[in-house]
């Protein structure tokens, strides 16, 4: 009787653990991927389109398998133990209250296991932070309730000042309303960039979920941050600190060009004159020029 | 169980309406602190409720959106902060009067007095973070400032003031003038108490009479001497620079010695009433928790002057004069 | 289900009635009875719950679609949010495993006739509703341009709690506070000396129940964290007043930053307040209905004074992305996995009490059962936002939402429902009906799951917190949420079912120990309710060979 109630829980136990890591796994590690923007329905970080977002979706890999390993193991012992010793199967209780052998397994276990999540957390981090050699520069200073842009390395590009698009104007232009702006941060693809994250009154977040990076914008503080875009294309990310009633009206908008047009659209006083402009209705264009 | 007779010292107490009346005082008197400071002017449309509460006529009602008083204390709240200290201070007088006559029925068993020192530590260890708080931002203030300023100020519309908050150019008082003297008050005070401590202990009752009173009076005196200087910095401003508005430094260092100077008083008054019992009478050789309580209290405040005047007065004061 | 012992027989001695309690406005108003106030802490806590619950319940409806239909503007979201989050914390958690558990039952737990200070006591209740009313205040007056109530999230981050709302509702909200914090000083200092003080002859500290040292370690908590708070709302206060200081004025030399670091180093400190008393609650309803002792009982204080320790140490892990140095960074990162192991200690711990043992899934038990489950959920995903590096992906996205949800609103609001009804019948003397408690757990179980797991996707696909309007990306797994929230909803209204029906229509008095074999503390000991003074003469706590 007994041992056919053991039999019993363990059998559910490791089932339900089983199915449990492989759905966790499943809806922690897949789903389709957002290209530069949220997928409708997402589950699953953006596509990784910087070498710091490709380290950062390994390590978000690397942990959710432990987590989901440690929700499951806790779950298929929850589901043994509440099997095996309920009141039915096991009227007479034990009155163990010690073991230490378990006990400082239990402590030691754990503190492996978040060495294991610390090695590549930490070398992430320092990739991360530490400010690689930077070829281009540029200044996004958040306001209420926009951002702005400027070049301080390019005195004739003028300041670029990034308003949404509203609903009417965003649908005209194909873009997805709530992260498309009137002008976009143009940047070159392939290089290191260097970001200067500063506000004018409220706190903002200069976010970027794609490029895995996020700096939050503080008066009368200039934070530092970089990423290095392997692809041309648009990439979206919205203010991520509360900063007023437009908070969710600041979307950020990032162009990422191939270096001879960030070249030419330098040399234009930050303006395209090739066919990428036709191709994106007016980004990139200067707050003077509209 | 009920219906047996109470068998442990602990001391049970009988319903009593102070706690109730503190919570109202302290809402009178939060109340008072809001309209005082930040004013309750409605704004038009959105508030009927308190557009029919605080409207001072029509008048006001079609003024344009206006957050705040124009001035402190533009829109009253002088009565609220009145009547609520006043009442606060009723509540706290008839509570103490209630702890002191339980104490001298005997209810301050051995066990409970025990309790009351625990009471006791753990307010003054609270009181400790409090400051703990003023300090870190103060060192935040004066230790990294050159750090936050120093990130690319050429970008920067406000880096000039920025830059020289907290460094050279900003007025400090200087150490060796009052607040050395202030020190040596409070030094002298701490030393005072102590005496009248030891005298009752001995059932001195004149030498604690003498202690304590001349602990009452250098409390006082310290706060004088905070106020001449205070008001000294007042008058060294800048024309037309309002009082507390100077800068980093001006805030930190009005706000840790003035809540400094708000715990020298709380704890003179503390000392007062310890006074005022040994003088009708009360305090007992064997039995004074009051006093030590408030002798404790008057240390720790000795103790986080000693602080304000090493950090915010010398070494702060050299930094900026060198 | 099997029958509870003692809800079926007489109740041994009805000692309740006849032991001169005062009248009704001395009993309630004046009150110096620790039970009596706990009850008080306990109701307010439901009323609070009831509108920190209704502002979330009008969020989640904004949010069931792309946007903005329910409120007026974009700022009154921003106000509901807010006082959702300051309401659910300060009146709602708070008052009901401090104030109302601890008040309710460490003095029997430890073997004491009353708290130390019972007057002070009462001081610490009272202040509450001063402080709610003075929240509530903040509703309806002016704001900042855009209406009236404060809307700069619970953390009020400067500026714009300075010059982003310079109306009188912050005020409010500060003055509220900071009465709601001397309320909870008050009542720190109030358990420690109890604790410290009043245990019954024999029980020493390592006899203690867990539930005593859980309180004991979230009094030093809040003793050691919450006057950093009142400083820093005192430096918000002044930077507010026209001509104040500048503290966090970036154009006077102050920093905006510095704020944070003040507001964390206590807001940190504060979840563990908030979740420390419930695994003290969780642990004795796993013992009590494995009809086992805690395993490892020396192992779970500990880890409990560890939690508190190392709480103290880990503040800036919330702020990864305001720009702080990497190594700065790197240490918070490490201090804060360590917290994984004392939380481990004791899952493992409460799992090893259940093995063995004889395990009957009572009301209280399925509560518990689900906390300790949801809450290895919510600690993991802690884990995942402790890497500096990845939280650069998802702070202030709604993983974290999902995160401290899973923590709070299913950690620390099951461990308050699994006390309540783990002590219902103690408390006031009949037994809830295990109908309408099954259909409130149930229902609150799914409810809350439906709402928050979605929320982890939300984060992972990129949306940011306190929005009020989303691209219709974010869509389908919104308006799942929303409709966790109407299961929620059900769920209370079985919670407030079972009240009536309990409280109102069932007279039937329970016995002492109506638990059985299992709850070995010293409530059981006493009459359900207890005498209105208990322990006249004092428990002796037998030397045993114990844990």
């Amino acid at each position: 009787m007994r041992s056919k109630n053991t039999v019993i829980a363990l059998i559910v136990a490791v089932v339900l653990a089983v199915i449990s890591y492989m759905i966790l796994a499943f809806v922690g590690l897949s789903g389709e991927r957002g290209e530069g923007m949220p997928v409708i329905g997402g589950f699953y970080l953006q596509e990784a389109e910087t070498p710091v977002m490709e380290e950062l979706t390994k390590v978000y890999n690397l942990v959710t398998y432990i987590i989901a390993g440690i929700v499951a193991f806790v779950l298929g012992l929850m589901a043994f133990i509440m099997i095996r010793f309920r009141e039915k199967a096991n009227p007479v209780p034990s009155k163990t209250t010690h073991h230490v052998g378990l006990e400082i397994a239990w402590t030691i276990a754990p503190v492996l296991i978040l060495l294991w999540i610390a090695v590549p957390s930490m070398n992430l981090l320092y990739n991360q932070d530490v400010i690689k050699d930077t070829e281009v520069t540029v200044k996004a200073v958040g306001n209420t309730w926009n951002w702005s842009y400027t070049y301080p390395d390019h005195e004739n590009v003028e300041e670029i000042i990034s308003n949404p698009l509203d609903k009417t104007q965003s649908k005209a232009a194909g873009k997805p309303y709530l992260l498309a702006t009137d002008a976009a941060l143009v940047v070159p693809v392939d290089t290191n960039v260097k970001v200067l994250v500063t506000s004018i009154n409220n706190m903002h977040s200069w976010t970027v979920p794609s490029f895995g990076i996020k700096m939050d914008a503080v008066p009368g503080i200039i934070n530092e941050t970089w990423f290095r875009a392997k692809r041309e294309g648009t990439f979206y990310g919205q203010c991520s600190e509360i900063c007023g009633i437009k908070h969710y009206y600041m979307p950020i908008e990032v162009q990422v060009v191939s270096k001879a047009d960030y070249a030419k659209w330098i040399a234009n006083d930050g303006s395209f004159t090739t066919t990428v402009a036709q191709n994106n209705l007016g980004s990139g264009q200067t707050a003077a020029q509209k | 169980m009920a219906g047996h007779a109470v068998e442990h010292d602990y001391h049970l107490i009988p319903p009593s309406p102070w706690p109730l009346l503190s919570g109202i005082a302290a809402l009178i008197w939060g109340f008072g602190m809001v309209v005082f400071f930040a004013g309750l002017q409605p704004r038009t449309g959105e508030s009927p409720m308190m557009e029919w509460f605080f409207s001072k006529g029509l008048d006001s009602l079609q003024d344009s959106y206006r957050p705040v008083a124009d001035k402190v204390g533009a829109d009253g709240g002088w009565f609220f902060l009145v009547a609520g200290s006043i009442f606060a201070a009723y509540v706290m007088w008839s509570w103490w009067k209630d702890v002191a006559a339980e104490s001298r029925a005997g209810d301050h068993t051995p066990v409970v007095d025990i309790g009351l020192r625990y009471g006791m530590i753990m307010f003054i260890m609270q009181e400790a973070m409090f400051f703990v708080g003023w300090f870190w931002m103060f060192f935040e203030l004066g230790l990294f400032h050159k750090m936050r300023a120093g990130w690319d100020t050429a970008i920067l519309e406000n880096a000039p003031a920025y830059a020289d908050s907290m460094a050279p150019g900003i007025h400090a008082i200087n150490p060796w003038n009052l607040p050395l003297m202030n020190t040596v008050v409070l030094l002298l005070s701490g030393t005072t108490v102590t005496w009248a401590h030891h005298a009752l202990i001995h059932n001195d009752r004149k030498g604690a009479k003498w202690g304590l009173g001349l602990t009452v009076l250098l409390g006082v005196f310290f706060t004088f001497l905070q106020g001449v200087e205070y008001l000294e910095a007042f008058h060294g401003r800048a024309e037309g620079e309002p009082w507390l508005s100077t800068d980093a430094y001006g805030s930190a260092f009005f706000m840790a010695t003035g809540f400094h100077g708000l715990h020298v008083l709380i704890g003179t008054i503390f000392l007062a009433v310890m006074y005022l019992r040994l003088m009708k009478g009360g305090l007992r050789p064997e039995k004074h928790f009051g006093l030590e309580a408030a002798a404790w209290y008057w240390h720790f405040v000795d103790v986080v002057w000693l602080f304000l005047f090493a950090f915010v007065y010398i070494i702060f004061g050299y930094s900026l004069h060198g | 289900m099997v029958a509870l012992p003692g809800e079926n027989t007489p109740p041994a001695t009805s000692s309740y009635d006849d032991d001169g309690k005062p009248g009704f406005f001395a009993r309630w108003f004046y009150s110096t009875n620790h039970k009596d106030i706990g009850t008080l802490y306990l109701i307010f806590a439901i009323i609070s719950g009831l509108i920190g619950g209704f502002l979330s319940f009008m969020m989640r409806m904004e949010l069931a679609q792309p946007g903005i239909d329910f409120f007026q503007n974009e700022h009154q979201y921003l106000v509901y949010v807010s006082m959702h989050g300051l309401i659910m914390i300060f009146f709602m958690v708070m008052p009901a495993v401090i104030g109302g558990f601890g008040n309710w039952f460490v003095p029997i737990m430890i073997g004491a006739p009353d708290m130390a200070f019972p007057r002070m006591n009462n001081l610490s209740f009272w202040l509450l509703p001063t402080a709610l009313i003075c929240l509530l205040i903040s509703f309806v007056v002016p704001g900042n341009a855009n209406g009236n109530g404060f809307g700069g999230s619970w953390v009020m981050y400067p500026p714009l709690s300075t010059t982003g709302h310079p109306g009188p509702a912050f005020d409010f909200i500060i003055i509220g506070l900071l009465a709601a914090g001397f309320s909870s000083i008050f009542g720190a200092i109030n358990f420690i000396t109890t604790i410290l003080n009043m245990r019954a002859p024999g029980m020493t500290m390592h006899k203690m129940p867990l539930f005593a040292w859980s309180v004991l370690v979230t009094a030093f908590l809040l003793l050691l964290a919450l006057p950093v708070l009142a400083a820093s709302l005192f430096m918000l206060f002044t930077d507010r007043i026209p001509g104040g200081t500048g503290f966090f004025d970036p154009a006077r030399g102050g920093d905006p930053q510095m704020f944070q670091h003040l507001f964390w180093f206590f807001g940190h400190p504060e979840v563990y307040i908030m979740i420390l008393p419930a695994f003290g609650i969780v642990s004795h309803i796993v013992s009590t209905f494995s009809k086992k002792p805690i395993f490892g009982y020396l192992g779970m204080a500990y880890a409990m004074v560890a939690i508190g320790v190392v709480g103290f140490v880990v503040w800036a892990h919330h702020m990864y992305t305001v720009g702080m140095d990497v190594n700065l960074k790197a240490y918070f990162l490490a201090a804060t996995l360590v917290i994984a192991v004392p939380t481990g200690v004791k899952i493992f711990s409460w799992l090893a009490t259940m093995w063995g043992g004889s395990i009957r899934y009572s009301i209280p038990m399925q509560w518990a059962l689900a906390f300790i489950f949801l809450f290895v959920v919510g600690g993991v995903t802690g884990v995942m936002l402790a890497n500096a590096g990845v939280d650069a992906y998802l702070h202030d996205t709604y993983y974290v939402v999902a995160h401290f949800h899973y923590v709070l609103s299913m950690g620390a609001v099951f461990g308050i429902f699994a006390g309540f009804y783990y002590w219902f019948g103690k408390m006031f003397g009949v037994q809830y009906n295990k109908w309408l408690a099954g259909a409130h757990f149930w229902l609150f179980f799914v409810g809350v799951n439906v709402i928050f797991f979605p929320q982890h996707f939300l984060g992972l696909n990129g949306m940011p917190r306190r929005y009020v309007d989303y691209p219709e990306e974010f869509a389908i797994w919104n308006q799942v949420s929303s409709m966790g929230a109407w299961i929620t909803l059900a769920g209370v209204a079985f919670f407030f079912l079972m009240l009536i029906e309990a409280l109102i229509l069932n007279r039937k008095r329970v016995g002492d120990n109506y638990w059985g074999e299992g709850a070995t503390t010293l409530e059981w000991t006493l009459s359900s309710p207890p005498p209105y003074h208990q322990f006249n003469t004092l428990p002796r706590i037998e030397e045993t060979d114990g844990h």
